[in-house]
């Protein structure tokens, strides 16, 4: 008990403001309708937020380094729609590569664009936005992308089958997390992440290559959005154009929910999975409530503002800005 | 000297135009966007081949890309051209119709294809050809309904619906046509709960998975098209939840191999093929002075398990 101090509590919410506003939504929601906390709805959210997750993963690196990636939520449908066409010509242990391949060379563009030529990343990666859905629409000629053989590939492994009980999304979602986290804040690759977005001329007097950091950020980023597609693609065995569309927000929402500044320099792995496990949550919860949609809307936004206040009146101790 | 030659070749070029004109009528056509899916991928080519199939018809194909302010200067260019008719896919209800007034004006007869635009519009529009979606809402709670009175279920069953994407008139109509003929035809099934699906697969499979933790008792889902009830059907496959009737719209390939599998009862069939040459012949049947109703709708008929081989396999 001696740890339960008033400073020992105030010193806990300030860290962990956003898991204290992710397990109060948790109590509401289960008490609204108590098979929310079912264990099949809850491994079935955290399945179907796992896609989203896992991009939200790579975006933490880009905001850290002080970027900004609108151009996942497209890539994601190119990885998927690729990977997905390729599997029938090639075979599926070509069509992984190949599409993880081309993934990552659009993400190391990208790289270059923001890190070496040091164009605002804002621009670069909105343009890449439709550049890159302007691709994936060349390459399928706008038509859905379906797997012929459904029942009989090993593909569908990534997206819906499940290891000891666990889905494999899931386990997926785990192991990047885990590997990004200790990339993030074990390594000196990490540190200098924080160096760059932190202050970035600072970092370039101390000898911290910001380009090349930069760089490696976006290359992170696309990899994870590979993965994502891969998971995407596996789970439906079949897609359509748009599948990734809109979802650079949600994504950019989830890492901001985590409690990561958009200017860099701060945010961490564990606190991105809250904040996606947070949205994922406020998703199905209010389905199972039974709202209307255009309540759901509203909802959301309302919940995640509050989220975000919570965080920070924990942070500054008091729930109204000291500066008035 | 320049400058009247060029007069010279303008006014030689439009005196030829003009003759060629007399002989053959020229439609231009605006598209929403081709590319963006397979139907009007497919939709362009039926129209550009029903076009070259007719020896009077001369077809300008053009394509908004799903840009509103693109459509409207396509519509500025066919209307300096001079078109005998002018076929609009809108990019947006609302937003083309001053373009389409322009052309009102211009007296050039404009047709509506695939998905109408706003009724304070419908002024300047000759005719709108398309599907009639409140009919297909309707004819998707008859597949259902006779599905549950062969079971024998039809004094008990609940229904979840997965709508189309809020705001677009294709999603609200068809769910009004479903909700409106369901308790017509069955006034013993309930529908329990109705949520979006924005004519996403991905996102219908999330919607069903909240479904099916909610209630234990499932009978029927009707979803405003196939994808989303694709998606709806690998929820319930992966939770295995089985004799649930699935019920789509617009009948899709996956929905069309679904039905062949024995795992989606019905659909609505919707060819492209004949939205895009319904379109062409409306406006022929204008320019030939035939008297065409307001609202020409080109017949989408049921499709189901037991009748399935009387339909090619969707393309898209």
């Amino acid at each position: 008990m001696a740890g339960l101090t008033k400073q020992g509590v105030a010193g806990f919410l300030a860290k962990q403001g956003i898991l204290v506003a992710f397990v109060v939504f948790m109590i509401v929601f289960t008490l609204a309708n108590p098979r929310f906390i079912d264990i099949d709805n809850i491994s079935g959210v955290v399945r179907s937020s796992a896609i989203l997750g896992v991009m939200a993963l790579g975006v933490t690196f880009v905001v850290i380094g002080g970027n900004l990636d609108l151009s996942v939520g497209s890539m994601m449908s190119f990885s998927t729609i690729v990977v997905l066409d390729l599997h029938d010509k090639i075979g599926p242990a070509l069509a992984i590569p190949a599409m993880f391949a081309l993934t990552l060379c659009l993400g190391a563009f990208i790289g270059i664009l923001v890190g070496y030529l040091k164009l605002n990343s804002l621009i670069v990666t909105l343009g890449m936005l439709s550049a890159i859905h302007g691709l994936t629409l060349t390459w399928s000629g706008g038509k859905n992308m379906d797997i012929a053989d459904k029942e009989g590939t090993w593909f569908a492994v990534f997206g819906q089958g499940s290891i000891l009980g666990i889905p494999t999304p899931i386990l997926l979602f785990a192991l990047v997390a885990a590997v990004l986290g200790i990339v993030l804040s074990k390594t000196p690759f990490g540190r200098k992440i924080y160096a760059v977005g932190g202050n970035g001329t600072a970092a370039t007097f101390s000898g911290v290559p910001r380009a090349r950091v930069v760089f490696l950020t976006y290359l992170v980023s696309s990899l994870c959005v590979a993965i994502a597609g891969l998971m995407q693609a596996s789970r439906s065995l079949g897609s359509q154009n748009t599948v990734g569309q809109g979802m650079e927000l949600e994504v950019l929402a989830a890492v901001i929910l985590g409690g990561a500044s958009l200017l860099g320099g701060s945010g961490t792995i564990f606190k991105t999975v809250i904040g996606v496990l947070i949205l994922g949550f406020i998703q199905n919860g209010l389905l199972l409530v039974g709202l209307p949609f255009y309540v759901q809307y509203v909802v959301t936004w309302v919940i995640i503002i509050l989220a975000v206040w919570l965080d920070i009146a924990a942070k500054r101790g008091r729930l109204l800005s000291p500066i008035a | 000297m320049k400058l009247t030659l060029t007069g010279v070749l303008a006014a030689s070029t439009a005196i030829l135009v003009t003759s060629v004109a007399a002989e053959t009528m020229t439609i231009g056509i605006t598209q929403n966007n081709v590319g963006v899916d397979s139907y009007q991928t497919t939709y362009e080519k039926a129209f550009i081949a029903a076009a070259e199939a007719n020896p009077n018809v001369e077809a300008v194909v053009l394509d908004a890309g799903g840009d509103v302010a693109r459509q409207i200067a396509q519509m500025e260019d066919l209307i300096q051209q001079e078109v005998d008719a002018i076929i609009i896919w809108p990019t947006n209800g609302e937003a083309v119709i001053p373009a389409v007034r322009k052309a009102f004006q211009a007296d050039i007869p404009v047709v509506v294809t695939n998905s109408n635009i706003a009724e304070q519009g419908f002024d300047f529009v000759k005719s709108f050809s398309g599907p009639d979606n409140i009919t297909q809402g309707s004819r998707s709670a008859e597949i259902m309904c006779d599905k549950f009175k062969d079971m024998g279920i039809e004094a008990e069953a609940r229904v979840v619906q997965i709508s189309g994407q809020p705001g677009y008139t294709t999603a609200i109509e068809r769910a009004k046509g479903f909700e409106d003929r369901l308790p017509e035809v069955c006034p013993d099934v309930t529908l329990v709960e109705t949520q979006p699906g924005d004519w996403n697969r991905e996102k219908s499979q999330q919607v069903m998975e909240a479904f099916l933790v909610k209630y234990d008792d499932i009978d029927g889902v009707y979803s405003g098209d196939d994808n989303m009830g694709v998606g709806a059907l690998n929820a319930a496959k992966a939770a295995g939840r089985e004799g649930i009737i699935f019920v789509g719209a617009t009948n899709f390939a996956v929905g069309y191999e679904a039905m062949a599998a024995g795992e989606y009862w019905g659909s609505i069939y919707q060819s492209p093929v004949d939205d895009a040459e319904a379109a062409l012949q409306t406006a022929i049947d204008i320019l030939n002075g035939a008297d065409v109703p307001f609202l020409n709708y080109f017949d989408t008929p049921k499709i189901t398990q037991d009748n399935m081989g009387d339909f090619t396999k969707p393309v898209f």
